[in-house]
């Protein structure tokens, strides 16, 4: 048997699993993002608090601290696994070869956590109940230990775009994979980003300060925190790009939205003019404006950027050498990692899937759509929905009037070999490719009312034979038992 | 099932695993899995156990349940952040030794995976509601506010472990997977069904939270004893609670206990008379005696030692609970996640025991007797120079660590 390492396949036809990841992603650094540098925030101002004898500044701490405590940590905690949750469902090989690479950078990083919740349990409840120099002390403490996760998890993110180093592929080793000049730009870029995000989060605090030289003094902090940190990290955006191999840009050029440029651009200039605003005008900060900022941020600039990210990855979806769509695609000698190409051109899919039903192992006319939409799943689902709705549907891809001939000859000339760039190569045997040809068709034609018709007509067949064959099985077990038993007899007599 | 059919199942799995193997030896992972969900479930039970203590106090009519109560949330409240923050690890280590296991459970159920996180959100900011609704409440003769959204919270803290359980036992059962995969003859893509659950020992994990409260009300007793202000009358009755919460609990789990031992699948054999399944048993009953014979007198130690111990039953059950998915996946069906292929990798696997040991050591012993030292406080605390160097200590090594991770990184950049 010349099984691959494919898991089932999870679709969703709403949202499709790839935005369900994205979203679940993008909530999270939100949440992460905002609580590292509000971390690094409150380190700043326990040390000034100590230094000046400021109460004021820890009861700043204390209020900002008890908002992300129930927001952001509750929040972000639990979305942190859920990305784990979230790929593991929609992409099992991807985070596999995450998790397998750097299970100890991650487990390191879990040290790290556990410190950041003790910590800020102890930042909000012992401000006035223990001195300003332990508190301090314990600010510090989880300051940079917040940093340390965040500096380790960009590490695996950026192997997610492209291992480190290239020597990586021939010569493995963590240290290989996980440093390089995409990780350091990013870092640096996100650190940026970062304080931004603490910035407009924490004007929701500073909005219900009543003393109003406080609030001043800290919109006008939060204020130049805010506009250095995004204008370092737009600077550094533009160097990230040029960190990404040439394949991403492509992919960025052709793939993203039009309105992805516009949008973060307009993101970065409302969010500085946001803080002169703020910083000019102190009185103007209300809760409901710095919200309306949270929100603007998550919406247009974070998800613009996640989509981005995930787009310009492809067809790979960790370290260059996993598929979309799960299957391994390259050789690692230095990891002893095989390309599942060659098998899947030998054998096909069907054959080569660890679940494909016994039914469907072999292409037959009473199978076709079944093992086409098996295909469909599999190869495709990940980031093409086969439903009317979801990501990037498949039915926008053909135009009216396909033929059988046609999108066979398109399945051969373009999906096999992956001759789109941001597309993985899919082998697949000639029958497979007639399956997948007319299932594409029909759901081109018909959409999923005519697919499960068409499956639901083929199950029916394949019941009906089962019987047929029961029964003919049964006539010649009967017949088989009259003739035992005539010879039998005749033997006795 | 015949020869044939385990054989199939058996290289599926071995098919499935990740090829990029794993960087130290199998059994290392395996260890801190049990390890750190020993330590993943007691908060998870301390949690459930502790919230369970707030709604009795919330529905009762007496002041000293009130106060219990609004202590416990305390309690509840931190549990949740600590046992999800503490569950990363053992779903860390499932991950890469049962990967083809846990990886085929989850997408088969996908869409509770989703609304695991979804639900756990909403029970965790539905106990922070009632926990603001009643902040300010100073009168413990009033009955609290919102208690519908400590109910909800309970219930959708029930649900998402309900999630978590069949999520657990549909590891154990590859030979349904393919059924499951297909329903009725047409394919599900769906991951709308869960599949596989034992209410024995669903109950089971659930009914620990029991004496587990228990332990935490005779160790609250303990430590706000020592301050000036303590209300012993008040802190008496808290421990007595405890104390028949122990019991009771404990007796109501071993009834569990012994369900689940009883209705394991055919593919585990005989482990529930083996001597792990009989260990968990042991454990359990071994607890309640303990606790039965040093708790009865208050004994200062023996109260401080009520919560250690629980974890020590429940750590004996984790290691049942390894033994029996072992049992059923090499022993029934031969895939030993022991020959996972290793590719060695010392650095990364040297630089999380060190930083588990020594920073984590540092900082939490800081952070820890900070905490410690305040409960115990009236007014505010100023630590000693002992525990301010263990701060300072802290801190530099936490900047140590900082410097080694940009040194070896720009290091191996620049080569």
């Amino acid at each position: 048997m010349e099984l691959i390492s494919l898991y089932p396949t999870w679709f969703e036809p709403n949202l499709g699993s790839g935005w369900v990841i994205g979203i679940i992603a993008t909530f999270h650094v939100l949440a992460s993002h905002t609580s590292v540098g509000a971390a690094m925030l409150f380190a700043y101002l326990s040390y000034r608090s100590y230094k000046e004898d400021r109460p004021d500044y820890l009861d700043f701490v204390k209020r900002y601290g008890l908002f992300l405590l129930v927001f952001t940590y509750v929040a972000g905690s639990i979305t942190g696994p859920g990305i784990w949750y979230s790929t593991t469902v929609g992409s099992p090989n991807g985070i596999g070869a995450l998790i397998h690479s750097f299970v100890w950078k991650w487990a390191t990083e879990w040290v790290f956590f556990v410190i950041e919740v003790v910590g800020v349990y102890m930042i909000v409840y012992l401000v006035g109940k223990v001195d300003k120099k332990t508190h301090m002390k314990i600010s510090l403490i989880f300051g940079i230990s917040s940093l340390a996760t965040m500096v380790i998890i960009i590490g695996i993110l950026s192997f997610m775009m492209l291992p480190g180093k290239e020597q990586w592929f021939a010569e493995g080793g963590y240290l290989n994979g996980f440093y390089g000049t995409n990780t350091f730009v990013q870092m640096g870029m996100r650190v940026a980003f970062m304080f931004t995000m603490t910035a407009v989060v924490g004007g929701i605090v500073v909005s219900t300060i009543k003393d109003a030289a406080f609030k001043k003094e800290m919109t006008r902090k939060l204020g130049w925190l805010g506009i250095i940190s995004t204008l370092i990290g737009a600077a550094l955006f533009q160097w990230y790009i040029t960190s990404v191999p040439e394949q991403a840009l492509l992919v960025m050029e052709n793939r993203l939205p039009d309105y992805f440029e516009p949008s973060i651009m307009a993101v970065l200039a409302g969010t500085l003019g946001y803080f002169i605003v703020t910083m000019i005008q102190p009185r103007l900060l209300v809760q409901g404006f710095a919200g309306a900022m949270t929100i603007i941020i998550l919406v247009a600039g974070l998800w613009p950027e996640e989509t981005a990210r995930e787009s310009m990855r492809k067809p790979w979806v960790a370290g260059q050498y996993v598929y979309s769509n799960q299957v391994i695609g390259r050789d690692v000698p230095g990891m002893d990692i095989e390309s599942q190409l060659p098998t899947l051109e030998k054998v096909g899919l069907l054959k080569a899937h660890p679940f494909t039903p016994e039914h469907l192992r072999e292409v037959n006319a009473g199978n076709h759509i079944q093992a086409g939409e098996f295909i469909t799943m599999t190869y495709c689902s990940n980031c093409h929905s086969p439903s009317r709705t979801g990501i990037r549907p498949l039915h926008r891809y053909f135009p009216e009037g396909m033929t059988q001939a046609r999108m066979e000859d398109y399945i051969r000339g373009v999906i096999e070999p992956g001759t789109i760039a941001y597309m993985p190569k899919m082998p697949m045997t000639e029958k497979e490719v007639t399956a997948l040809a007319s299932y594409l068709l029909l759901n081109n034609e018909g959409g999923q009312e005519a697919i499960t018709a068409a499956i639901d007509k083929e199950i029916a067949e394949r019941k009906q034979k089962a019987l047929v064959q029961e029964s003919g099985d049964g006539q010649q077990q009967k017949a088989a038992i009259v003739s035992l038993n005539t010879a039998t007899s005749q033997e006795a007599n | 099932m015949d020869a044939g059919n385990v054989q199939h199942i058996t290289d599926m799995m071995y098919a499935l695993r990740n090829p990029a193997g794993v960087p130290t030896y199998p059994i290392v992972f395996m260890t801190l899995g049990v390890l750190t969900f020993a330590l993943h479930i007691f908060f998870v039970q301390l949690m459930l156990g502790t919230a369970g203590v707030t709604l009795v106090g919330a529905f009762s009519n007496r002041p000293y349940w009130h106060r219990l109560s609004a202590a416990m949330l305390e309690v509840a409240k931190v549990s949740v952040s600590v046992a999800i923050v503490i569950g990363v690890a053992p779903l860390l280590f499932v991950q890469v030794i049962y990967d083809p296991q846990w990886y085929t459970s989850n997408v088969l159920s996908a869409d509770w995976v989703i609304a695991f996180i979804l639900i756990l959100i909403l029970a965790y900011w539905s106990m922070y509601f009632y926990y603001f609704q009643n902040a300010k409440q100073q009168d413990k003769n009033t009955a609290p506010k919102a208690r519908w959204s400590m109910i909800l919270s309970v219930i959708l803290l029930l649900v998402v472990g309900y999630i978590m359980h069949n999520l657990t036992k549909q590891m154990l059962h590859p030979e349904l997977w393919q059924s499951w995969y297909m329903q009725n003859g047409q394919m599900d893509y769906s991951g709308s069904k869960l599949h596989a659950s034992n209410l024995w020992r669903f109950g089971f994990f659930i009914s620990m939270a029991i004496p587990v409260a228990g332990a935490m009300m005779v160790t609250y007793r303990r430590f706000k004893m020592v301050r000036e202000d303590a209300d012993m009358d008040y802190l008496d009755f808290a421990a007595a609670v405890g104390k028949k919460w122990i019991s009771v609990g404990s007796a109501i789990a071993l009834v569990f206990y012994i369900g689940w031992m009883m209705t394991l699948p055919d593919t585990a054999g005989d482990f529930g008379t083996s001597f792990w399944g009989i260990a968990g048993g042991v454990a359990l009953v071994a607890y309640a005696l303990w606790a039965k014979v040093r708790l009865k007198d208050n004994s200062p130690l023996c109260s401080y030692m009520a919560l250690p111990m629980a974890v020590v039953a429940g750590l004996v059950v984790a290691i049942t609970r390894e033994m029996l998915r072992y049992g059923i996946l090499e022993g029934f069906f031969g895939y030993d996640f022991m020959d996972y292929k290793v590719v060695m990798d010392w650095y990364s696997t040297a630089l999380f025991f060190i930083t588990f040991a020594v920073l984590g050591g540092a900082v939490l012993s800081y952070y820890l007797t900070v905490a410690w030292k305040v409960g115990q406080t009236k007014g505010v605390y100023t630590p000693s120079a002992t525990v301010d160097r263990m701060g300072t200590a802290a801190i530099w090594i936490l900047l140590l660590w900082m410097v080694q991770f940009f040194a070896v990184g720009f290091w191996v950049w620049a080569q």
